[in-house]
């Protein structure tokens, strides 16, 4: 399996605040991360150290196998694209103007790449418009940012934050932009935010993080199956309960019953239940958001 | 590097504060002389002056609008000190760290592009000075030789290495201060520590004894000064020991400056 990034142990403290307290996380080639952590939990700290705008206080990573200790590390770099915070742009300068400034900082100036990422972002509009970046409004701003982040056509691309100040069709926009460069061009994301519910709609693995701490790494795969719905339904034989549920439902069993998941006709599989003379000695019936998983996740650290 | 220092000169010459920088220093340019002219004019003292021999000449004109504490001298290093620090306040300066630019090649590109426009900026208002002041007064008091314009464009270069010390130590204060703000309120307090120093110095000088440890330091003090040192351009020709006068402040300040920025700039965390 390989890892475009993968960090251990990472501390960093801003005077008398620990902003990360061990941050151990990995992103694997091709992935959506999510990195999901409330308002302070250290999201755009480890952020802006993968991108080396900190320096961690203690802790290694590695970003394209490169260890950050390294001279490479700034090669390693040449490989990333980020927006952090906000979109870092010249106020005084046009869409145009902006992105002709990177590809010169990047080193590479050429026309034709400026017109596809300007049309990647749906800013085509803005190609020969002399308005100034500082005149554009949020949504516009974080389109220019994320076109000047593709230029070099990065391999990891990180994006802190992008849906804030969006209106919901700039939200639809920027995830199917998200999805079809995950898909069309292999650009691996990190995307830190935290409503989880939007992220679950692009991302394929998570880090939750609190308090400067991962808490938990999930794949959407698994957190899907965290968050379905079910019943549970407690019994006096367990046994006899499997032999009725395993024809027809999606369970699974613990010490005093099942849990049923999905949306099921409580009648039909009730009357299963009775019929086959198991004595029912409760039911109860959960929904389960991804909000809920996050806070019960993260519920343990609070407390702390 | 030499993308970062397009990109910088680039972001520089398209910031509104450069052109009213470039007015500002066209304005004062002409201002100065004309204003000369008036004043001795009114006082009826042209005559006066040119019978006592001192007659003001375009060469000190020339000259003294190089100098770090008078107008342009002054205002310039701020005006460029707050577009500098810009790419702080707007954060593209994590542009150029994120895609793998050192630290060390961005603060270079930072001090080599204030250098340039400060350099551009001070000879064309010289120049300007030099113009207009040749409308109204003598070059010098000397006919204009061969040897002269050796000496002109020699104390050009010296003029100029003063501001390429003086782009060193706002490029160091930009990196250090990451504010506006903070960098111009801590480059005027060190032109005016220096300006006072150079008061101090000079009137010390002239009560202390010759030959004395005393006068010696504060001669090296006084001529080492180069935000108010007179010895560029005063003259005819230089002495060795004006020339390491004038060289030791700009180059080894200079140096000293880029040094630090660097290491300090390699150690900031950066939002």
């Amino acid at each position: 399996m390989e890892y475009i990034f993968k960090s251990k142990d990472i501390t960093k403290s801003y005077k008398h605040r620990k902003a990360l307290n061990g941050v151990t996380m990995n992103i694997k080639k091709g992935d959506i991360y999510g990195f999901v952590g409330e308002n302070g939990s250290g999201k755009t700290t480890i952020i802006r150290v993968i991108t080396g705008l900190i320096f961690p206080d203690s802790g290694s990573f590695e970003l394209f196998g490169i260890a950050n200790t390294s001279p490479q590390i700034l090669t390693a770099r040449k490989k990333l694209g980020a927006i952090v915070e906000s979109p870092s742009i010249y106020l005084n300068m046009s869409a145009y103007e902006n992105l002709k400034m990177q590809s010169v900082i990047l080193g590479s100036y050429d026309e034709n790449k400026i017109k596809e990422v300007l049309s990647l972002v749906g800013l085509s509009y803005l190609e020969n418009d002399k308005k100034k970046a500082g005149d554009f409004s949020l949504g516009m701003r974080q389109r220019l940012g994320i076109a000047m982040a593709l230029l070099n056509d990065p391999e990891l691309l990180i994006l802190d934050e992008p849906m804030n100040g969006l209106d919901p069709a700039g939200i639809v926009e920027i995830r199917e932009l998200i999805l079809k460069l995950n898909k069309e061009k292999g650009i691996t994301f990190l995307i830190s935010s935290h409503i989880l519910t939007e992220l679950s709609l692009v991302a394929t693995n998570y880090g939750i993080i609190s308090k400067g701490k991962i808490i938990k790494e999930v794949s959407a795969e698994q957190l899907k199956n965290e968050c379905r719905n079910y019943t549970h339904i407690e019994v006096d034989d367990v046994e006899a309960l499997v032999s009725v549920l395993e024809k027809q439902y999606d369970f699974d069993t613990d010490a005093n019953g099942a849990k049923v998941y999905g949306d099921v006709s409580l009648n039909d599989m009730l009357s299963g239940i009775i019929d086959a003379g198991i004595a029912i000695k409760a039911i109860n019936t959960v929904k389960s958001s991804i909000e809920d998983y996050y806070l019960s996740v993260i519920g343990g650290n609070k407390n702390d | 590097m030499t993308d970062l220092i397009k990109t910088d000169l680039k972001r520089i010459f398209k910031d509104k504060l450069f052109l009213i920088t470039c007015i500002i220093a066209v304005a004062l340019a002409i201002f100065s002389p004309l204003l000369n002219v008036l004043i001795y004019s009114a006082l009826d003292a042209l005559e006066s002056l040119e019978l006592l021999g001192m007659m003001p000449t375009a060469k000190s004109f020339f000259f003294q609008s190089f100098l770090p504490g008078n107008n342009m001298g002054f205002i310039m290093p701020i005006l460029v000190a707050i577009i500098l620090c810009k790419d702080f306040g707007q954060g593209t300066v994590r542009n150029k760290i994120i895609c793998g630019h050192s630290r060390r090649a961005i603060f270079l590109s930072m001090f080599i592009s204030s250098s340039v426009v400060s350099s551009i900026i001070m000879l064309g208002q010289g120049l300007i000075t030099l113009f207009f002041s040749l409308i109204f007064f003598d070059y010098s008091a000397e006919a204009f030789t061969f040897s002269e314009l050796g000496y002109f464009l020699l104390s050009v270069l010296f003029e100029l290495l003063i501001y390429v010390f003086i782009s060193a130590i706002i490029s160091f204060l930009c990196v250090s201060m990451k504010n506006a703000g903070l960098a111009v309120v801590m480059y005027v307090a060190i032109n005016f520590l220096f300006a006072i120093v150079g008061s101090v110095t000079m009137i010390a000088s002239t009560f202390a004894q010759a030959d004395t440890l005393g006068y010696k330091v504060l001669e090296i003090l006084n001529n080492a000064n180069v935000f108010t040192s007179t010895l560029i351009g005063s003259g005819v020709t230089y002495s060795a020991k004006d020339i390491f006068y004038i060289l030791m402040p700009s180059v080894g300040g200079s140096v000293l400056a880029v040094l630090f920025g660097i290491l300090i700039f390699n150690k900031k965390n950066l939002k």
